[in-house]
């Protein structure tokens, strides 16, 4: 078809610059057809002006990007034929109902009129939004509008889907469907590209994800070799007292598990690979401490992606800000 | 949330042709007004407002030296009323398209295969419907309250009306251009307003330029919409040539179209 033949997005030593911010740098990066790429980061990262190169509504100021197989600079129009875009915020008209917004799209894209009216019913049927339809859009929720937007992006079956943040603000039934759609769509052969601060989220949908980080990219990865960089699951145990913390370390040692204690806090934390780790965790505590004590399994969290990749906090301390 | 049911296969459109694009943008601003009249009544408020204030405030001006003679100060004032007005339904669309920029549709717009054009062009033809609609209210409400008698008959109105919405259409791409460059609704709504003011009242609009003091003639002669006052007020008066009128649609046409390239440009601009 093109001449980068498999591959959906291509960048070569892409940045931006907003005056004196570096917002990207040096991203390089390619996307096979049909894939999910999932790009993680926190406020300011660079998600949003990444995305937004790709869907040629902002230009690199260097670097070159492929889309499509096309260049989104020079060949922007092509781009825009080929990809739909939803932003972080909702791009709707909000003085005309659902179902005026989705004829809207589906008739500037192409579409006869009744071919608009049957593909925007069945998007909103798709988005659980049929009972709202025709209302007009400043009335709807905030997770409505975004299912809105979802739903306007995926008429006329883009090659490319930008999804910016899709899920934030969503409750978590909706967040589960937007999952499901991108799932289906993925499986459709449809490229997607979507930005997120949750590592759960990214793990679930992405064939790669690609952590970026003061605008640049940290890491990239299948979601199973970034997790197994960062590290598994944690069982923490805040102890009542340090009486049994002794007996309880050597106990877990002879379990092989290797278990920290941080005697400030009174907090034991054990990584665990899997149920049986926790098993025993749990028999060892049980066995040991005397008192009711608290134990809980937490997974890796973006935080920890961020602090083992970048060395550094990924967000400045509260205390700091005030 | 149901789940995902089988899609209608896929669609692979390849975007609307320039008319589509024209009309299906068109009719969503139009349907706007239709769901919200509140806009639209607002909208229709302000020129009556000034109709009304203007025409008692001012009506002994006709007695004023200088001022045409035989001419009603009513007759006067209208034409220069529809001018004004028809410039001003870009006053407020502009800054609509403002904030749409920021994160309402437009911003989606951008990211779709069109014309960038066709959706400033798109709110400048729905700005001319609304102004029709508010240019036949002014012109009735002026006959039926404060006795408009064109000398120029109905068809004179008509006509200074229709010339009105063309001169009003091109010089309201000032603020579209505006808004395509500053991008920030408060700042356009402040400029706007800005230079609004020197184009409504250092005109022919309210008093015979012959009252005015000298720098200020000059400032009235440089003003586009002082042209298409004059060619309206001919027509009201049924004074008009083909001359004046030629001229009043060829200064604001050359002004519409400098301002719509240069607001095509910063639509396109991107941030
Ligand atoms: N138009 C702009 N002008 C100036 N600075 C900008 C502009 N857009 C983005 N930036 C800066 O670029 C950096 C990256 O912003 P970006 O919006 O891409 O982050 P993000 O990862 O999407 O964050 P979030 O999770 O908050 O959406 C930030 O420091 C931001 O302040
Ligand atoms: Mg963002």
């Amino acid at each position: 078809m093109t001449a980068v033949g498999d591959l959906a997005i291509e960048t070569a030593g892409v940045g931006r610059r907003f005056g004196a911010v570096h917002a990207l740098r040096d991203v390089t990066l390619s996307v096979p057809r049909g894939t999910v790429l999932g790009l993680l980061g926190h406020n300011g990262a660079g998600k949003s002006t990444l995305v937004n190169i790709l869907a040629t509504l902002c230009p690199p100021t260097s670097g070159t990007a492929r889309v499509a197989g096309f260049d989104t600079v020079r060949q922007g129009r092509q781009v825009r034929r080929r990809i739909a875009l939803t932003g972080q915020f909702a791009a709707l008209d909000e003085r005309i109902s659902g179902r005026d917004n989705l004829l809207l799209v589906a008739r500037l894209l192409g579409a006869g009129p009744r071919a608009a009216r049957r593909h925007a019913a069945e998007r909103l049927e798709m988005f659980d939004l049929t009972a709202a339809a025709d209302r007009v859009v400043r009335t709807y929720s905030g997770g409505m509008r975004r299912r809105l937007d979802l739903a306007a992006s995926t008429l006329g079956d883009p090659e490319v889907l930008f999804l910016d943040e899709p899920t934030t603000g969503l409750d978590p039934a909706a967040r589960i469907t937007t999952w499901r759609i991108v799932e289906h769509l993925a499986r459709e052969g449809t490229t997607v590209v979507l930005s997120t601060q949750y590592l759960e989220e990214a793990d679930r949908l992405a064939d790669t994800i690609c952590v970026l980080a003061s605008g640049r990219i940290v890491a990239t990865g299948p979601p199973a070799e970034l997790k197994a960089r960062v590290g598994g699951r944690v069982a923490t145990a805040r102890l009542p007292s340090a009486a049994a913390v002794t007996a309880v370390m050597r106990a877990l040692l002879e379990q092989g598990l290797g278990p920290e204690y941080d005697p400030g806090r009174g907090v034991l934390a054990v990584p665990v690979a899997g149920p049986r780790d926790l098993a025993n965790v749990a028999r060892v505590l049980d066995v040991h401490v005397a008192d009711a004590y608290e134990l809980s399994v937490t997974s890796p969290t973006l935080d920890d992606v961020y602090l083992s990749l970048t060395q550094q906090p990924a967000a400045p301390p509260r205390a700091a800000v005030r | 949330m149901t789940a995902v049911g089988a899609p209608a296969g896929p669609a692979r459109w390849h975007g609307a042709g320039l008319g589509t694009q024209l009309w299906v943008l068109t009719a969503r601003v139009l349907r706007a007004y239709l769901l919200d009249p509140r806009l639209l009544v607002a909208n229709m408020l302000g020129p009556l407002l000034m109709l009304t204030m203007f025409s008692q405030m001012l009506g002994s001006l006709a007695r004023a030296p200088g001022f045409p003679a035989g001419v009603r100060y009513v007759d006067f004032l209208v034409p220069a009323l529809l001018i004004t007005s028809a410039m001003q339904q870009a006053f407020g669309s502009a800054v609509g398209l403002t904030l749409e920029m920021r994160d309402g549709i437009v911003a989606r717009l951008r990211a779709m295969p069109l014309w960038p054009g066709s959706v400033l062009l798109a709110r400048s033809l729905a700005d001319l419907v609304r102004g029709g609609l508010q240019l036949l209210l002014i012109l009735v409400l002026a006959a039926l309250v404060f006795g408009f008698r064109p000398p120029g008959g109905p068809a004179g109105a008509l006509a200074a009306g229709a010339l009105a919405l063309a001169v009003g259409c091109c010089l309201g791409w000032i603020f579209v251009a505006l808004a395509c460059w500053i991008r920030n609704a408060e700042l356009v709504q402040s400029v706007a307003g800005l230079l609004t003011f020197p184009m409504i009242f250092a005109s022919n609009a309210f008093v015979p330029v012959g009252g005015l003091p000298g720098w200020l003639r000059a400032v009235v002669r440089v003003n586009p919409a002082t042209y298409g006052i004059e060619a309206a007020r001919d027509l009201v008066l049924g004074v008009a040539t083909p001359g004046g009128v030629a001229i009043a649609l060829a200064v604001s046409a050359a002004v519409g179209i400098t301002a719509a390239a240069v607001a095509v440009r910063g639509f396109q601009r991107r941030p």
